[in-house]
């Protein structure tokens, strides 16, 4: 829906390079986040996973 | 290292537990009596209607904002509060804050309560609250921010986990969308008007409209899920890995998904493909969320059985993983043009509300409470029925939902073979009341379940006593830490939360301002349509009135370009004819029939139609459902305001004359006697001075100016 506007949108200068920069950015960025978190060691990813249980009131008994 | 001793406030959290379990109560009653509503439409006692106040379109905006802002408001905050201070091993930074941050939360939301049904409001949906508020409400979220950003800072947890990360990115980007979407010019203590006109009000608002949804019914409840799913189910996060992808991308992308659903098409062909590519990859992330979940039950499925509390949480992430698959699918432009203005967006959206943020808020609440009254739940048995009883609501609400939006859609574009359209827009509406009052049997059950909830809670309550001040131990950070070798950049940035807060905010701005810098550019390259005028002074008090009563929410402004709506609806909408529309009022839910022609071609009916209409709808359209609107035969006109309402347009940019101010009235008398004397042909006497003469006036011009002269100039 909505294409009466794509005949507006179209006249913007170089509209096109927005979508493109967009979808460069967030691959880069996805790249970059992938080898980040194959590289984490697993000790490390377990200490951190357990940081919500670490505490006294693991014990208690769930209703 | 010496251990400290301190004590979590769990005041603060029974508190905003409360209030979250008294304002979902009201909003989703609100809700009730509104389905209701188009059941039983007349005014009451007949029907459910009691004009003006708890009219269909002065409360439908109270359901929403009390459930969203209210109900799902407090439950971010109860769960925030609890958790934040265990995974940080302090209090909360400043008793003070949390105390204004409350007691400020809830007067924003009795102030939304008492506004809306007096027709206060600024007619974009989800945003309706009126300047004051908004300015409330940004003080009162830098409160909420300070007091987080201080408790993470005095923390005595070197890493920040998962669910502090959704809690930043969800203060961050709430901030910025409502500055943005709250662009208002106010004319008096009360009014305002949108500072966008038009095309580029629309982006605005569904590029709020949408991340309301991802960052205040999602990425919020996204870090009460991290939190609260292992601790019911006494096990870590499935994997911590994925919710690190999970979270940017999550981030990254759904700041996109608003304008751009109105955007992408109005691209060129590769451009709309490469939108849709977009769309469809936030169903990764949404999906990484939903399988971290539900995997992190892999190997205690039997306890799913036994724990009430995991059953809600399984149902609420199922529900979140369908809405999710659900979204990027209604955002493909074939599916849309079968699904926009239909229940089916209904039904999606409550898969979101009933599903996931209401049956995950049973679960913290039924988790929380015990806990901080140290005591064991009431009744495990009620809490199972409340349950089932949600569960089933929820289908009694959706299946109905979503068959009557496929119906809807299809008897909208049926032809005849003769080349007619095979059912009037009336008949459509008849044929929906079945489902609109099984829609209604789902949502008692969901209310009874809710009743059952508080009675359970009571009982709990009545037999613990609160730990206002619970004691714990932990040792204090290191003060000067030695980062390990070869550390990475993600854990270093997990230590540090205002580094994170930035990171966050430039993920969230890229793909913002890669949205808005379009949309603001669209507005030189909108086509002037000569003949498109600015409203006259009674059009423009007319068109407050619209606003004012809601009339978007069940009547669209937005004739799209299919032959079914053309045919029905005359010429399709361009986007010249909206640019002295502030706000924009194309709606997102067709109840009614699309008003954007109603004043010319074959819909244009006589102002006697119209004033008859308004008094009693279905004395014009036997089985209307539309409420009456006989009060604006008898309320006069409030002009006070008119010379500021036309000094605040032409600051705006509308182009009125120089001085127009001191000339409005006097226009507005004439045309409102040219109305009235109008109507004495019809049989009808009414003074030129009431709101109804307003409205009529408004309603005539609608579609008229691209009647007059459809050619359209482009001012570049």
């Amino acid at each position: 829906m909505f294409t009466f506007i794509k005949q507006y949108a179209e006249r913007i200068d170089g509209v096109h390079i927005y979508a493109f920069i967009s979808l460069f950015i967030f691959f880069a960025f996805f790249v970059v986040l992938l080898v980040v978190v194959k590289k984490m060691g697993k000790e490390r990813v377990e200490e951190l996973s357990n940081i919500p249980l670490d505490q006294e009131e693991l014990n208690q008994s769930n209703i | 290292m010496q251990v400290e001793k301190f004590y979590y406030d769990n005041k603060i959290v029974r508190n905003f537990a409360y209030a979250t379990i008294l304002w979902g109560a009201v909003g989703m009653l609100v809700g009730l009596w509104i389905a209701l509503q188009l059941v039983f439409p007349g005014p009451f006692p007949h029907g459910l209607n009691l004009a003006p106040w708890f009219n269909f379109g002065r409360l439908r905006p109270l359901h929403t904002n009390a459930v969203i802002f209210a109900f799902v408001g407090n439950g971010i905050f109860m769960g925030v509060y609890y958790s934040l201070q265990r995974l940080c091993k302090t209090r909360m930074f400043s008793d003070k804050l949390s105390y204004i941050h409350f007691w400020g939360w809830q007067l924003i939301i009795v102030a939304a309560a008492v506004t809306l049904p007096l027709g206060l409001t600024t007619g974009g949906e989800y945003a309706e609250l009126i300047w004051p508020i908004d300015v409330a409400i940004t003080v009162i979220w830098v409160v909420f921010g300070w007091n987080m950003f201080g408790t993470i800072i005095k923390r005595r947890e070197k890493h920040l986990y998962v669910a502090i990360w959704f809690y930043i990115a969800t203060f961050v980007t709430v901030a910025v969308l409502h500055i943005v979407r709250s662009g208002e010019l106010p004319y008096t203590w009360l009014k305002s008007y949108s500072l966008y006109a038009g095309v580029q009000d629309a982006l605005v608002q569904w590029w709020y409209g949408h991340n309301a949804v991802a960052f205040f019914l999602t990425t919020p409840y996204l870090g009460l899920m991290y939190y609260f799913l292992p601790k019911a189910a006494n096990r870590p996060i499935y994997s911590y890995r994925l919710s690190i992808i999970h979270f940017w991308a999550l981030i990254f992308l759904y700041i996109w998904a608003g304008p751009h659903h109105l955007l992408y098409t109005a691209l060129p062909n590769w451009a709309q493909a490469l939108g849709t590519v977009f769309s469809l990859m936030l169903i990764f992330p949404s999906w990484g969320g939903m399988i971290n979940g539900l995997l992190t039950l892999r190997g205690a499925w039997d306890r799913v059985r036994d724990d009430v509390i995991l059953k809600f949480m399984v149902v609420a992430v199922t529900a979140y993983g369908m809405a999710t698959f659900e979204g990027p699918m209604l955002s493909l432009k074939s599916v849309s043009a079968i699904s926009h203005y239909t229940d089916w967006i209904i039904a999606h959206v409550h898969i979101g509300a009933l599903g996931w943020n209401g049956m995950l808020t049973f679960g913290v609440l039924y988790w929380i409470i015990p806990r901080i009254y140290k005591t064991d739940l009431y009744s495990k048995k009620l809490a199972n029925v409340h349950f089932w009883l949600a569960t089933l609501g929820i289908l009694f609400y959706a299946i109905p939902m979503y068959w009557a939006g496929f119906q809807e859609s299809s008897m909208w574009k049926q032809f005849t073979e003769a080349g007619q359209l095979k059912y009037t827009f009336l008949e459509t509406v008849t044929y929906m009341k079945p489902f609109y009052a099984m829609r209604s049997f789902g949502g008692t059950l969901y209310l009874a379940g809710m009743v059952i909830l508080v009675y359970n809670l009571y009982k709990t309550v009545k037999a613990g006593k609160l730990v206002a001040n619970e004691a714990a131990e932990a040792a204090p950070l290191e003060k000067v830490f030695v980062a390990p070798k070869h550390e990475h950049w993600h854990r270093v940035i997990e230590r540090k939360p205002v580094q994170f807060m930035v990171l966050s905010l430039v993920v969230i701005l890229i793909g913002g301002l890669i949205e808005l810098v379009p949309t603001f550019l669209i507005k030189s390259n909108v086509p002037t349509i000569s003949s498109v005028k600015p409203y006259t002074p009674l059009e423009l008090e007319g068109r407050d009135i619209y606003v004012r009563e809601g009339c978007y929410l069940c009547h669209s402004q937005m004739i799209r370009p299919f032959r079914s709506e053309t045919e029905r609806y005359g010429e399709y909408s361009k986007a010249g004819e909206f640019v002295y529309d502030h706000p924009f009022q194309w709606g997102s839910k067709r109840i009614g029939p699309d008003l954007a022609r109603e004043g010319s071609g074959n819909l244009k009916k006589s102002d006697g139609w119209h004033f008859r209409h308004f008094r009693e709808p279905s004395s014009m359209s036997e089985g209307s459902i539309m409420p009456s609107y006989d009060f604006m035969l008898l309320n006069d006109l409030d002009t006070s305001d008119l010379s500021a309402k036309i000094h605040a347009m032409i600051l705006l940019g509308v182009p009125y004359p120089a001085n127009y101010e001191k000339d409005a009235m006097a226009d507005l008398n004439i045309q409102a006697k040219e109305i009235s004397d109008n109507l004495v042909g019809d049989s009808i006497r009414v003074s030129p001075r009431k709101e109804v003469i307003a409205l009529i006036a408004y309603i005539q011009r609608l579609g008229t100016d691209i009647a007059k002269n459809p050619t359209a100039t482009f001012n570049k």
